[in-house]
């Protein structure tokens, strides 16, 4: 092959870039949303919480009840998503965290795996293990921008993300309550000799993870499908972002989000000189990052200072 | 009486006991002494199984062959992710195995061309030792016989000076390290013979159900192992034998209720899951001994 052919072969790999750069905003966006939650939480507790993904996957289904079964108009749907999620999120941390914070640290990590396989057999059983939609038509035409296809869905997760991470980061270094989040993350004990009322704080907060978590689950809901066994994948990959951003940071929470997606799409999309992966490796390449990172970097690609590890 | 226990249904039910049993009590040395919360245990589980079911598909091996061969590849993988994983804090442990599970079973399904996929590998032979082993009868003495040897093997582990100081790690890291042990590299060791004894049962899995596919070696899989080994007491050695046969037990009646068997599935993981938290819940100022931070 001589070098004009290799240069034409070139061009036709990057003939595809822009579109994997536009799904990889999406996918990262999604990711973002969902783990952002969990990074905020890890903050102020310090306790992992194995049913992350799965409580967004919960979220994700209740709003299925409400709009798709009993086909709600969308505003009161997501009003009546938040209450009961907001509600299940305070049971969460109340019966399945709390109490066993200061026992023993591997005790929170046990309830909240069990946690999670309650929930995804309780989905599984009133909702089927089926695949399930929130598609009512109308958000799936795509518009063609130069070349580049994107659904108005896609357009709309995006921008949900561009809106809410701005108004997060507002809260977290400008306000007071945001300062108060940010001493009970650097210290819980410094804190509360300051006279910050942590319980309903931390509370607030977890509250405000899953919020953020059942956001992400309805906008997959809308992209792709819905299923039982969505919580596990979305758990390790907030985990993989989060890992990838070091531990109980929000912004490299978002960043590490960013970079997955950027690793999913890119390694599956990319023709390598007529050689593709399939597409189910999409998720290992996530998991693979975790490993790579806990072996080169343990504190993150944009950790500082090394915690005690 | 005895009829009933030689009939095929019981047989069934022994073997599997025997299964879980290895794999429970392989998984109470990193999770009940080490206090590791290994969650890569189905992993180590599931590359047994594949190996042995590979190796006596395509290349017909003896059983011996195939035992060792699932013992070994899950024993050496595992020391490599205990390479990268052991130096870290509980959170990260956790994160990183759950993360090679994902892997694992991601292989499963998606490296076609060596395990099929989905679809799984069809028609292991059971092995040839001159009994007739496709009698599930002869197969259970088989597969008690392996079981009894691996228990004695992990008791010594477990009992010897070896598990006194992979406890004495977890219990109380500074001072076991003060008197000179080293915790990482006992960590690995215990990590290693955990992860090839649930290949052994991973093996004696393929053999015994002839068909595997990716969906035994699932997540589910793992927190159901996890609960046998909390519902009889991290760390207890006869407590986790007990557990490990009333918890295969347990969901059998479920088998006699004429339910849809869409539901079969989801009500025995969450039967598992609550009893897991239930355990958790009422035991939770005594199930780990000792505090891991001094």
């Amino acid at each position: 092959m001589d070098i004009f052919h290799v240069a034409v072969k070139l061009g036709d790999m990057l003939d595809i870039v822009p579109q994997l750069f536009v799904n990889s905003l999406v996918t990262g966006g999604i990711y973002a949303l969902a783990s952002s939650g969990l990074a905020l939480s890890f903050g102020v507790l310090k306790i992992l919480n194995f049913a992350h993904g799965h409580l967004m996957m919960l979220g994700a289904y209740i709003f299925l009840l409400f709009y798709g079964i009993l086909e709600w108009h969308i505003a009161p749907a997501s009003g009546a998503t938040m209450v009961v999620m907001a509600v299940i999120a305070l049971v969460t941390i109340k019966v399945f965290v709390s109490p066993f914070a200061k026992i023993n640290p591997l005790l929170p990590l046990i309830t909240t795996i069990a946690l999670s396989s309650i929930l995804e057999a309780l989905v599984s059983i009133f909702f089927g293990v089926n695949v399930k939609s929130l598609s009512r038509g109308g958000f799936y035409e795509s518009i063609n921008i130069y070349g580049v296809y994107i659904t108005h869905i896609q357009i709309i997760i995006i921008a949900t993300a561009a809106l809410v991470f701005p108004i997060l980061a507002l809260i977290i270094h400008k306000s007071p309550l945001g300062r108060a989040i940010t001493a009970l993350t650097e210290s819980r004990e410094v804190a509360g000799a300051l006279g910050i009322r942590d319980k309903w704080i931390v509370r607030g907060v977890f509250i405000v993870g899953v919020l953020l978590a059942t956001l992400a689950g309805v906008l997959v809901g809308f992209e792709t499908n819905l299923q039982p066994t969505m919580g596990n994948s979305y758990s390790v990959k907030a985990f993989a972002a989060i890992i990838l951003g070091g531990l109980g940071s929000v912004g490299g929470a978002i960043g590490g989000s960013l970079i997955l997606g950027f690793i999913e799409n890119f390694c599956i999309g990319m023709d390598f000189w007529g050689y593709s992966l399939p597409a189910g490796y999409k998720d290992a390449f996530g998991f693979l990052s975790i490993l790579l990172v806990l072996l080169i970097r343990p504190q993150g690609l944009f950790g500082k200072s090394s915690r005690r590890i | 009486m005895l009829a009933f226990l030689s009939s095929e249904y019981v047989v069934h039910l022994l073997i599997l006991i025997g299964i879980y049993v290895l794999l429970a009590q392989s998984l109470n040395v990193t999770f009940g002494l080490g206090q590791l919360f290994n969650l890569a245990h189905v992993a180590a589980y599931g590359i047994g199984a594949y190996t042995t079911a590979l190796l006596a598909t395509d290349w017909s091996a003896g059983m011996v062959l195939c035992m060792t061969a699932s013992v070994l590849i899950s024993g050496v993988l595992s020391l490599a992710l205990g390479l990268i994983a052991m130096r870290l804090t509980a959170d990260y442990f956790a994160i990183a195995t759950i993360a090679c599970t994902a892997i694992v079973s991601s292989l499963f399904i998606n490296w076609k061309s060596l395990t099929r996929g989905v679809l799984g590998i069809p028609g292991i032979p059971r092995p040839e030792l001159g009994f007739d082993m496709y009698d599930n009868y002869n197969f259970l003495w088989l597969t008690w016989s392996v079981v009894l040897g691996g228990q004695v093997l992990l008791y010594i582990v477990q009992r010897g000076r070896f598990g006194r100081s992979l406890r004495a790690i977890a219990e109380h890291e500074k001072a076991a390290l003060a008197v000179g042990r080293n915790a990482v590299s006992i960590r690995n060791v215990a990590f290693v013979l955990s992860s090839a004894a649930a290949g052994l049962s991973g093996s004696l899995f393929a053999y015994y159900i002839n068909y595997i596919d990716p969906s035994s070696f699932t997540l589910t899989e793992m927190i159901f192992v996890l609960t046998i080994v909390v519902v009889g007491r991290p760390g207890s050695f006869y407590g986790v034998i007990g557990a490990s046969f009333f918890l295969v037990l347990l969901p059998e009646p479920l088998r006699f209720i004429d339910l849809p068997s869409q539901y079969l599935g989801p009500l025995r993981q969450l039967l598992h899951a609550c009893i897991l938290f239930g355990v958790v819940w009422v035991k939770r100022a005594s199930l780990f001994p000792s505090q891991r931070r001094v």
